[in-house]
C-alpha cells in the first residue's frame, strides 16, 4: 500500500477530530457542569476557567440516598443480564441444535419479542405488577429487562453456537458427559465471546432503561436514571446535581464493557478440528 | 475387550433407508475394518454401535448386551473422529484427564494412565499444549491417546488418517496396526481407502449402499470377491471386466475366446452371459503365436517405476495390464496379450454374483 500523502493524512484527522469533538462534547458538559460552582453554570459565553467544586457531588450523596439508587441499578442490571444470558443461552443451543423444519420460526417468534414498541405495554405492565404486588420491587424491572435482553441473547448465543462442532459434543458424549454437562464444560466454553458481547449489551440496556423504570419504581426499587432526573421539579432545576449524576452512571457501563472485553477475543476454537 | 453383534440393523432418515438390515458378527478383539465408497453406510454403521445414531430397527449388542437404547457413556465404546474433535480450550494433558473424569479415578491413577498413555504414542512433550498449537499428525496421536486412557473394551475409528498426507498416513497407519497387536483391543474401523483395509484388517467389511457385499479377510476378499463391486472395489488398478458367454468350454467375448477354467466348469452352464473378471497383474505380454493369445493395441502406458501400466484396447473394450517396466511397448504399438486362466474371475452378468459364490 502506498504511504497516504500529506493531503490524505489532514483529511483523515479532519474527521476523526469531527467525530471525537461531536461524542465527547456532552460528555465534556456533563463533567464540566457537575465541577461548576453554580452561579455560573450557564454563564455565557461558557466559563473556561473556574474553581472546581464537589458540592454537587456531596449533595448528590447527602440530600438523597443516591448509593441505594446505584444500588438498585447495579442489582436491576446485574440480574437481568445474569437472568437473560441463562435463558438464552439455553434457549439459542435448543434452536442451534435440534433440527426441524419449524425451528426458524420459532426463532423468528423469539426476535419479534424485540420489535414490540415497550412503551406500548407500560400500563398493562403496571397493572399486573400491581395486581401481584411486585411493584417498586427490582425483580419487577429484571423480568421487563430480561424479555427485551433474552430475545437479543438467544439470537447472538446462536451464531456462536452454530460455530461449535458438533463433532466436539459427541466426542463429550463418548467420553462419559450427559446432555449438559456437555453443555456447561465443552459447548459453553467455546461460545465465551458470545457470552461476553450478550453480557455487555444486556447490561447496558438494563442500566440505561428509563421508561420502565420510572412507571414502575418508587422510593424503594428506584434506579439511578431516574434519580437523576427527580432533581428536575417543577420549582427547580438542579442542574449540578443531575450533572454529577449523569458522571456517575456512565462509570458502571465503562467499567463492565473493560471487564468483559478480554473475552470478547475470537479465534479460541482454532485448532479443534481440521 | 468386548465382542460386537449387529443384528438386522437398520437405519432410517424419516422416510429414507439408508441402512438395510445389516448382519455382522465382531469376535473379541478383532480388528474389523468397514470398507466402501462415500455414502455406502460405514460411517453410519459406525455411529449407531458409538450411541451416536439410534437404530431404527433391529438389535445392537456390545459384550453381549443388547445396546440400543444404552447411551454413548455407557457402552464402553472409545471414538477417534474424522476430524480428531480435540477440546480446543483444553490442553493436551487436559483432553486426556476430560476423557477420564467420568470413571471418577484416584488422582494417581488419572497421572498414572496419562504418562502411560503419553510414553506409548510419544506425547510428552506436548501434554501442555494446546490443540491448535500441534500438528496434524500430533492432533492424531492425541485423539488416539484421549481414547486410550480409558482402556475402552472398544475401539471406534472414524476415517482417522483422511486429514493426513501421504507419507504421515502410512507412519499413522502402522502405529495403529502396532497399537491394536500391543492392547488387543476390539476395533471397528471406517474407512474409504483399500490399503488401510487390507494392511490393518483382520476382517474387512465392505459396503455399498446401505448392504453388505462381502465379509472376509483381506485375502479372500482380494481373491475371491463375492460380486463385480468387491472384484473392482479392491485391488488397485481395479479389476478388468470382459463381457464373454460360455460356449463349449470357451469363454467367447468381442475379440476374446479364452479357455473356460476347469474349477468353472460344473457352474457355467453353456450359453451363459457372464463378466470375466481379470486382475492387471495376471495380463502379461505374449508373443503372437501363443495360444490363448488375444490381441490389442496400446492407447497409453504409464511409467510407475518396477512396473508399468498399460491402458490396452481389445476389440472396443479398454483394459488396464500391469508389466514389468522394461517389457513395456510404446505407444499406438499392436501386442498380444495373455489372460492368466487360473486368475480368471467368473461373475453372473445379471447378477453380478460369482457363480461359484
Amino acid at each position: 500500500m502506498n504511504k497516504p500523502s500529506t493531503q490524505q493524512a489532514v483529511l483523515v484527522y479532519l474527521l476523526l477530530a469531527v467525530v471525537l469533538i461531536v461524542f465527547l462534547t456532552p460528555i465534556y458538559i456533563i463533567v464540566s457542569s457537575s465541577i461548576k460552582p453554580s452561579p455560573i453554570m450557564f454563564q455565557k459565553p461558557p466559563a473556561m476557567i473556574f474553581e472546581p467544586t464537589m458540592d454537587h457531588y456531596v449533595a448528590l450523596f447527602t440530600d438523597r440516598p443516591f448509593a441505594k439508587f446505584i444500588g438498585n441499578s447495579l442489582i436491576v442490571a446485574l440480574g437481568s443480564t445474569a437472568f437473560s444470558l441463562t435463558f438464552g443461552s439455553l434457549a439459542a443451543y435448543a434452536i442451534s441444535r435440534i433440527k426441524h423444519k419449524r425451528m426458524g420460526d420459532v426463532a423468528f417468534w423469539i426476535l419479534s419479542m424485540r420489535m414490540f414498541p415497550p412503551i406500548a405495554v407500560v400500563v398493562p405492565y403496571y397493572i399486573i405488577f400491581k395486581t401481584v404486588g411486585l411493584l417498586d420491587t427490582p425483580f419487577a424491572l429484571i423480568l421487563i429487562y430480561s424479555t427485551a435482553n433474552i430475545p437479543l441473547t438467544t439470537w447472538l448465543m446462536k451464531g456462536f453456537f452454530d460455530e461449535v462442532p458438533t463433532a466436539l459434543e459427541e466426542a463429550a458424549a463418548v467420553d462419559g458427559y450427559g446432555l449438559l454437562e456437555t453443555f456447561w464444560r465443552v459447548t459453553l466454553p467455546l461460545a465465551a465471546p458470545g457470552l461476553a458481547v450478550s453480557a455487555v449489551f444486556c447490561f447496558i440496556f438494563s442500566w440505561n432503561e428509563f421508561i420502565f423504570a420510572l412507571m414502575l419504581t418508587g422510593s424503594k426499587a428506584q434506579t439511578a436514571t431516574v434519580a437523576v432526573m427527580s432533581f428536575w421539579s417543577s420549582d427547580a432545576v438542579q442542574w449540578g446535581r443531575i450533572m454529577a449524576g449523569s458522571f456517575i452512571i456512565l462509570i458502571p457501563g465503562v467499567i463492565f464493557v473493560l471487564t468483559c472485553q478480554r473475552w470478547l477475543v475470537r479465534g479460541l476454537t482454532m485448532g479443534s478440528v481440521k | 475387550m468386548s465382542s460386537i453383534q449387529l443384528k438386522n440393523v437398520i437405519k432410517r432418515y424419516g422416510q429414507v433407508e439408508v441402512v438395510h438390515g445389516v448382519d455382522l458378527d465382531i469376535e473379541e478383539g478383532e480388528f474389523v475394518v468397514l470398507l466402501g465408497p462415500s455414502g455406502c453406510g460405514k460411517t453410519t454403521t459406525l455411529r449407531m454401535v458409538a450411541g451416536l445414531e439410534d437404530v431404527s430397527d433391529g438389535e445392537l449388542s456390545i459384550g453381549g448386551a443388547v445396546v440400543n437404547d444404552v447411551a454413548p457413556k455407557n457402552r464402553g465404546v472409545a471414538m477417534v473422529f474424522q476430524n480428531y474433535a480435540l477440546y480446543p480450550h483444553m490442553t493436551v494433558r487436559k483432553n486426556m484427564e476430560f476423557a477420564l473424569r467420568p470413571m471418577k479415578l484416584d488422582a494417581s491413577e488419572v497421572e498414572r494412565r496419562i504418562a502411560d498413555t503419553a510414553e506409548i504414542l510419544g506425547l510428552g512433550d506436548l501434554l501442555e499444549r494446546r490443540p491448535s498449537q500441534l500438528s496434524g499428525g500430533q492432533r492424531q496421536r492425541v485423539a488416539m491417546g484421549r481414547a486410550m486412557v480409558r482402556t475402552p473394551d472398544v475401539f471406534l475409528f472414524d476415517e482417522p488418517l483422511s486429514n493426513l498426507d501421504a507419507k504421515l498416513r502410512t507412519q499413522v497407519r502402522w502405529e495403529i496396526g502396532k497399537l491394536h497387536k500391543r492392547l488387543g483391543t476390539t476395533v471397528l474401523y471406517v474407512t474409504h481407502d483399500q490399503v488401510e483395509a487390507m494392511t490393518l484388517a483382520d476382517k474387512i467389511v465392505i459396503m455399498r449402499d446401505g448392504y453388505i457385499e462381502q465379509v472376509g479377510s483381506p485375502e479372500e476378499v482380494f481373491a475371491h470377491p463375492r460380486n463385480t463391486f468387491v472384484a473392482t472395489f479392491i485391488g488397485s488398478p481395479a479389476m478388468n471386466m470382459i463381457p464373454a458367454v460360455v460356449d463349449n468350454d470357451r469363454l467367447v467375448g468381442d475379440h476374446v475366446n479364452l479357455p473356460l477354467p476347469e474349477r468353472h466348469k460344473a457352474k457355467a452352464a453353456q450359453g451363459m452371459k457372464v463378466q470375466v473378471g481379470i486382475r492387471p497383474t495376471e495380463v502379461s505380454l505374449v508373443d503372437a503365436g501363443e495360444p490363448d493369445a488375444v490381441e490389442a493395441s496400446v492407447v497409453v502406458t504409464e511409467y510407475l517405476g518396477n512396473q508399468a501400466l498399460l491402458d490396452i484396447r481389445v476389440g472396443t473394450q479398454e483394459l488396464i495390464a500391469e508389466v514389468p517396466a522394461a517389457e513395456r511397448p510404446g505407444e499406438d504399438a499392436r501386442i498380444h496379450v495373455r489372460f492368466n486362466p487360473d486368475a480368471l474371475h467368473l461373475f453372473d452378468s445379471e447378477t453380478g454374483i460369482s457363480i461359484n459364490a
